[in-house]
């Protein structure tokens, strides 16, 4: 690997962190009054807000209407001053088309959708700054929307990236280390029941070293998990005292 | 001046106030009991044998049966339900309306009061008249009358407290704000009325002089309200907004303390962050007084 | 574009308040609601700032990079506007649904703000033909609640206000005559935007006889038409511009702009005021941002 060391020969990453820790998270639920449900969280400098509208009548064409569930609905867009060279647009180009994809994926696992016959649930998730595992932050955010509108979930869904160099499985990507481009994996999981809602990964990596590298995702993604937790059970003391009755 | 600038204030957590201990919070993914005996209700699931919690919110067991309220969702309407909603669709028999629901709920033409008399049957020529009693853009209360198979509530205006509103102002809250209560209907003694819809609709009037019987719900004032009763109606917007704002129930006694509490401010000064705090203190610290 | 269906007796009452200067909200016709103001809220770009105006919430960021200057412009930089309406907003602005409405906006601003009279374009060339910064302002609409003109433009300010990181560049010519740009490696030398002429933008809503500055959605629905002014801190307009369907006599007009002018004059000073409040707080300020 050119140039930088992602690993030095202490064990400590680019930024001074060890193989299996995450960045620093920081989440608010309820960030906008006008949605249904809306979060942000901080992993890192990575920036991310997700809103959920609904579930609400089909909006358009009658023809998606499902008689048994609600249909999930997302957009993945990151603003045009997010990433260090400028977007041209903030969404429709392939990428976050595929985004799009699979986060309808991901929460179609785990939304209990057959609750909301008729209905629609949409899912917007915005990176206004990007420093890497943009797409797990876009989950960690949306999650955490879903949950402040109150729609049913299965379990959260917690995602998070994974890297492997010099033998070793690193969690939490930033920018900087995906862009040295060593193998990627990311892992959107529902943690209780260890469910994977989502697995991807590019570039070869031999067998033998799968094994560990999913583990250390699957870890990470717990990790994560006690994050999103704690931000849910802090909100939920504080709006119930406030409510009080 | 007119413009009030500043740089944003570091939202204050609520540490001051007692924390909440005699209720079961829980997360999605939690277990609430291994028990069978008990009843599946909103916001659980069963997985193997286990009750699990699908929202988070406050457990609430009614004998054997197990639901968790979430904080804040769509109206879940029931029958008996007061709302006020607004007309999207006329359709053939029956209006379509938005009552904040998951999806849109239905006025059939057979569930209002026709003028002239309430037992009038209804003819062809009423389906034709249907958008002279309520078009698109209209707003009504209404009662929950029957709730369909999935989910969508069917409505009724057969009582003379419901149809079509006149004027006034609509504030929209988070149905979970609105305290369920004999009555959503009051004139309140500051000199307006509201209807405090179990959708989350808050409908604020000026108190009506005298009953049209014969009107059904469907005749409107139009003559001006007079500026005196606009400072009430403004004021009372502002407070029920500032309650909203943090997270504080709704019904006719925290209104009118609020509103109170509010009367030395200018109606445009309740909404500033600082204001509105010593209000809801206020507010607050005369529920717990009142409530001993 | 938000379509809010307002009943008609909701518009009457609307009418009446502004008749009597007492608007729904207890405001007065020139009052603003209160804005909050925060700079420096996303890194990755040269100036960022988050403007809230009652719900509405807009967010900016600048990003300059090195471009060619325009042909009938040699000797200039210039900006370049691009407004997302994002699905944050409404599901309305999903897909392509915002690109109207973000297309109108951003048209507008470069009408109010790409020329020498409002930014000082003269000190963004590097060299005349052949370099200039182009300062990418990107508006990204968060959520709507009216009168969004008004908040993207003291965002606008605000973010170009802000010491900006445009770095200083020096001219470097190598033997075979072919120059090259270098950017100074310290962080702090960097050009500061002169900003003294940058206009903010009043948008005067015309209902009923009067007009209102700061519309919220609900007046603006049952608005005849809006008028845009930027001001810059002299009271000097710069632009005047009809936006909207509908339209306006010219008496109203030069009432609206009188109003617009005066109001717009006195946008100026409390910005630039907690602007220099943030800045003198340095890294001591705490951040505030999303998460309060």
């Amino acid at each position: 690997m050119a140039g930088i060391e992602l690993l030095s020969d202490q064990g400590y990453r680019v930024d001074g962190r060890k193989p299996n820790e995450l960045r620093k998270i920081q989440a608010r639920m309820g960030v906008f009054s006008q949605a249904d449900g809306s979060a942000y969280i901080e992993q890192g400098n990575t920036k991310a807000l997700a809103v959920v509208y609904g579930p609400h009548e089909i909006r358009g064409s009658r023809s998606k209407s499902q008689h048994d569930r609600a249909i999930i609905n997302c957009q993945y867009s990151m603003a045009t001053f997010s990433t260090g060279e400028r977007k041209r647009r903030p969404h429709g180009d392939r990428k976050s088309s595929e985004m799009t994809l699979h986060l309808k994926q991901t929460f179609e696992a785990a939304i209990l959708t057959q609750l909301y016959p008729r209905s629609q649930i949409d899912i917007y998730v915005q990176i206004l700054q990007a420093d890497g595992g943009n797409y797990s932050a876009c989950v960690n955010a949306a999650t955490l929307a879903v949950v402040d509108a109150g729609i049913p979930l299965r379990d959260y869904v917690c995602a998070c990236s994974a890297g492997f160099v010099e033998d070793t499985p690193l969690v939490d990507l930033s920018h900087l280390e995906e862009s040295a481009g060593g193998t990627q994996l990311s892992l959107a999981v529902l943690p209780k029941a260890e469910h994977l809602a989502l697995i991807e990964m590019d570039s070869r990596l031999h067998q033998d070293h799968l094994e560990s590298m999913m583990d250390a995702a699957t870890q990470a993604c717990k990790d994560l998990y006690a994050v999103l937790d704690r931000v849910v059970r802090d909100h939920l003391q504080e709006v119930t005292t406030s409510i009080g009755e | 001046m007119a413009a009030d600038l500043r740089l944003p204030a570091p939202r204050k957590r609520s540490t001051d106030l007692p924390k909440e201990q005699g209720k079961h919070l829980v997360a999605p993914g939690d277990v609430i009991t291994t028990d069978s005996g008990f009843m599946r209700g909103h916001g659980t699931y069963m997985d193997d044998e286990k009750l699990v919690a699908s929202v988070a919110g406050v457990v609430e067991r009614v004998n054997k049966l197990i639901c968790v309220r979430p904080l804040k969702t769509r109206f879940n309407g029931e029958v008996g339900d007061v709302v006020v909603g607004r007309i999207t669709e006329v359709q053939q028999k029956r209006w379509k309306v938005e009552t904040n629901s998951r999806l849109d709920s239905v006025l059939l033409l057979s569930s209002v009061n026709l003028p002239g008399g309430e037992l009038r049957r209804r003819s062809s020529e009423d389906e034709l008249a249907m958008r002279e009693y309520l078009q698109e853009g209209d707003l009504i209360s209404a009662e929950v009358q029957s709730v369909f198979a999935d989910g969508a509530l069917s409505l009724h205006t057969r009582s003379l407290k419901y149809g079509k509103l006149g004027q006034g102002v609509l504030v929209q809250v988070s149905p979970s704000l609105i305290k369920r209560r004999k009555t959503h209907f009051h004139n309140l003694t500051c000199g307006a009325s509201i209807i405090l819809g179990n959708n989350g609709y808050v409908w604020i009037y000026p108190t009506p002089t005298e009953q049209n019987e014969e009107a059904g719900g469907f005749v409107t004032n139009t003559e001006p309200v007079p500026l005196s009763d606009r400072e009430v109606i403004s004021r009372l917007r502002n407070c029920i907004l500032a309650l909203s704002m943090h997270k504080m129930l709704l019904y006719d006694t925290s209104i009118l303390y609020s509103y109170e509490s509010a009367f030395h401010h200018q109606i445009k000064d309740i909404l500033k962050p600082e204001i509105m705090e010593e209000i809801i203190e206020e507010t607050r610290r005369r529920i717990l007084e009142q409530e001993g | 574009y938000l379509h809010v269906a307002l009943l008609f007796w909701q518009q009457v009452i609307l009418c009446h308040c502004t008749l009597d200067d007492l608007r729904v909200d207890g405001r007065s016709c020139e009052d603003y609601r209160y804005v909050e103001v925060e700079t420096d809220v996303v890194s990755n770009t040269s100036g960022s700032a988050r403007v809230k105006l009652g719900h509405t919430d807009i967010l900016v960021g600048i990003k300059a990079e090195i471009g060619r200057p325009k042909l009938d412009r040699p000797n200039k930089g210039c900006l370049e506007f691009f407004v997302d309406c994002s699905a944050n907003a409404t599901p309305e602005f999903e897909g392509r649904g915002g690109e109207e409405l973000g297309t109108e906006i951003a048209n507008a601003l470069y009408r109010v703000y790409d020329n020498e009279r409002s930014v000082d374009l003269k000190s963004l060339c590097i060299t005349p033909m052949e370099h200039c910064w182009i300062l990418y302002t990107d508006v990204l609409l968060l959520q709507c609640d009216g009168n969004l003109f008004d908040a993207i433009s003291l965002a606008i300010k605000a973010a170009l206000l802000t010491p900006s990181k445009i770095p200083k560049v020096q001219m470097m010519e190598d033997e075979e005559g072919t120059t090259e740009i270098e950017l100074s490696d310290d962080p702090f030398d960097c050009v500061r935007l002169n900003t003294e002429n940058v206009p903010c933008i009043v948008t005067l809503c015309k209902i009923g006889q009067r007009h209102v500055v700061d519309a919220t959605l609900q007046e603006k629905a049952c608005s005849v038409a809006s008028l845009l002014v930027s001001v810059t801190s002299k009271g000097t307009i710069t632009c005047v511009r009809k936006i909207g369907g509908g339209s306006l006599d010219p008496e109203s007009i030069y009432e609206m702009i009188e109003t617009g002018k005066r109001v717009g004059k006195a946008l100026h000073a409390p910005l630039q005021d907690i602007l220099n409040k943030e800045e003198s707080l340095g890294k001591s300020r705490e951040k505030v941002g999303f998460i309060g």
